[in-house]
């Protein structure tokens, strides 16, 4: 039977009770301990897809193993052979799963997004010179090719806008944070960023975020998210010399 | 986690799936090394898992927004295939206030979600999947039911 791999953790952190794992009917956790990590698995569902339902739990099961200590997150579906395979890969780089968990301790993940608005064309077109021109010239022949280029530059326009805003904001969030790094690219976001920050510092980046995001209403639509299990920052460290 | 509180929005919360879903699929360890089964096709389902999710966390933010609506105040617009237009379109991200606030009008139109929603939802997902239906037809299909309701609507008024 090949088993699912929630995460990798510190030997002592208990596996969360009433919590349930990815599967129909939901898998149950257990923990594989190999020196002093452990990773939590539960069996592997047949025919396992990306469907909402488990993707959700896999969440869940990360978010509970992540209040009771350290946590390396896997990605969504890793499916190992069985559990030997699981503990020989602990034991065989173990100082860079510590050092991993350590990196990770105490702190905890805060993703932003921003998104272009809509709202407020008026103030752009307004500010921009070009957007005036490409108006007077639309209203005054009105055509295909005129509204397509009217309506290019208010997307880009929109675009920028969203761009610089949302700049303002990841900055003052990356003043709380003990590291910083680039999400993937998400349709319809012009930022998509994750903060480490350490977990007594969530209010503090929270409060800071709703000023900062308020001072650039209207022009970008921010969503932060978290606290997180730590995603982006569960790398190993790379094996000396290599 | 709900921190803004001060006028109809759906801040958002370390639950809320669509916002994280690009951290769940694309971050996190992966353990190469490991003897991983390669699942079949889950890259290609990542894309399919977006459209389903997307869709019904929308379903499920709406459903939310509604629910703290101050019902008294009338509406100024009952657009409610717009509301539905697309997931990815804006009228789905409801972070900003004045985003929110613009949808919330709309939203009012949008009544008949209850608190069962989320159940039904999630039930008709895994249907549809299990019927491996396409995403995409599943989608179709909801907004069509909701330009249904929304003529009802309009029947009645």
């Amino acid at each position: 039977m090949s088993i699912y791999l929630y995460g990798v953790t510190r030997a002592e952190v208990p596996v969360p009770r009433g919590v349930r794992g990815v599967g129909d009917p939901p898998g149950k956790l257990r923990k594989l301990v190999a020196g002093g990590l452990a990773a939590v698995v539960g069996d592997a569902p047949e025919g396992l897809r990306a469907r909402r339902r488990y993707v959700q739990a896999h969440q869940e099961v990360l978010l509970a193993l992540a209040a009771g200590g350290p946590l390396l997150p896997t990605r969504f579906g890793v499916v190992v052979a069985d559990d030997e395979a699981v503990t020989g890969r602990l034991h065989a780089d173990a100082h860079g799963y510590a050092a991993a968990l350590d990196r990770v301790a105490g702190r905890c993940e805060m993703n932003l997004k921003a998104s272009p608005v809509e709202a407020g064309v008026a103030d752009l077109v307004r500010e921009d010179p070009r957007l005036q021109r490409l108006r007077q010239e639309s209203r005054r022949r009105p055509g295909y090719d005129v509204s397509i280029r009217l309506g290019e530059a208010v997307e880009t326009g929109l675009r920028r806008r969203a761009v610089g805003a949302a700049q303002q904001v990841a900055s003052v969030l990356s003043g709380l944070a003990d590291e910083v790094q680039a999400g993937p690219e998400v349709p319809g976001c012009v930022l998509n960023v994750s903060f480490l920050v350490a977990a007594d510092r969530v209010a503090e980046c929270r409060a800071a975020f709703d000023g900062a995001a308020d001072r650039v209403a209207g022009r970008a639509e921010l969503r932060l998210t978290g606290p997180l299990p730590c995603y982006s920052f569960s790398g190993l460290p790379a094996p000396a010399g290599a | 986690m709900t921190v803004i509180t001060d006028e109809v929005v759906c801040a958002p919360r370390a639950g809320t799936l669509y916002d994280v879903l690009d951290l769940i699929l694309d971050r996190g360890i992966v353990i190469d090394v490991f003897l991983r089964v390669s699942l079949v096709g889950i890259e290609i389902l990542k894309v399919d898992a977006r459209i389903v999710v997307a869709s019904v966390d929308t379903y499920l933010r709406f459903a939310e927004i509604c629910n703290r609506l101050d019902l008294d105040h009338d509406s100024t617009s009952r657009t409610v295939p717009e509301l539905f237009g697309g997931a990815s379109g804006s009228a789905a991200r409801v972070g900003a206030k004045k985003a929110a606030t613009s949808v919330g009008g709309k939203v009012k139109d949008a009544l008949g979600m209850g608190d069962g929603h989320d159940d039904e939802d999630d039930e008709r997902d895994e249907r549809d999947e299990d019927d491996d239906k396409q995403p995409r037809r599943r989608t179709a299909s909801r907004s069509s039911g909701s330009r249904t309701r929304s003529r009802h609507r309009d029947d009645e008024g």
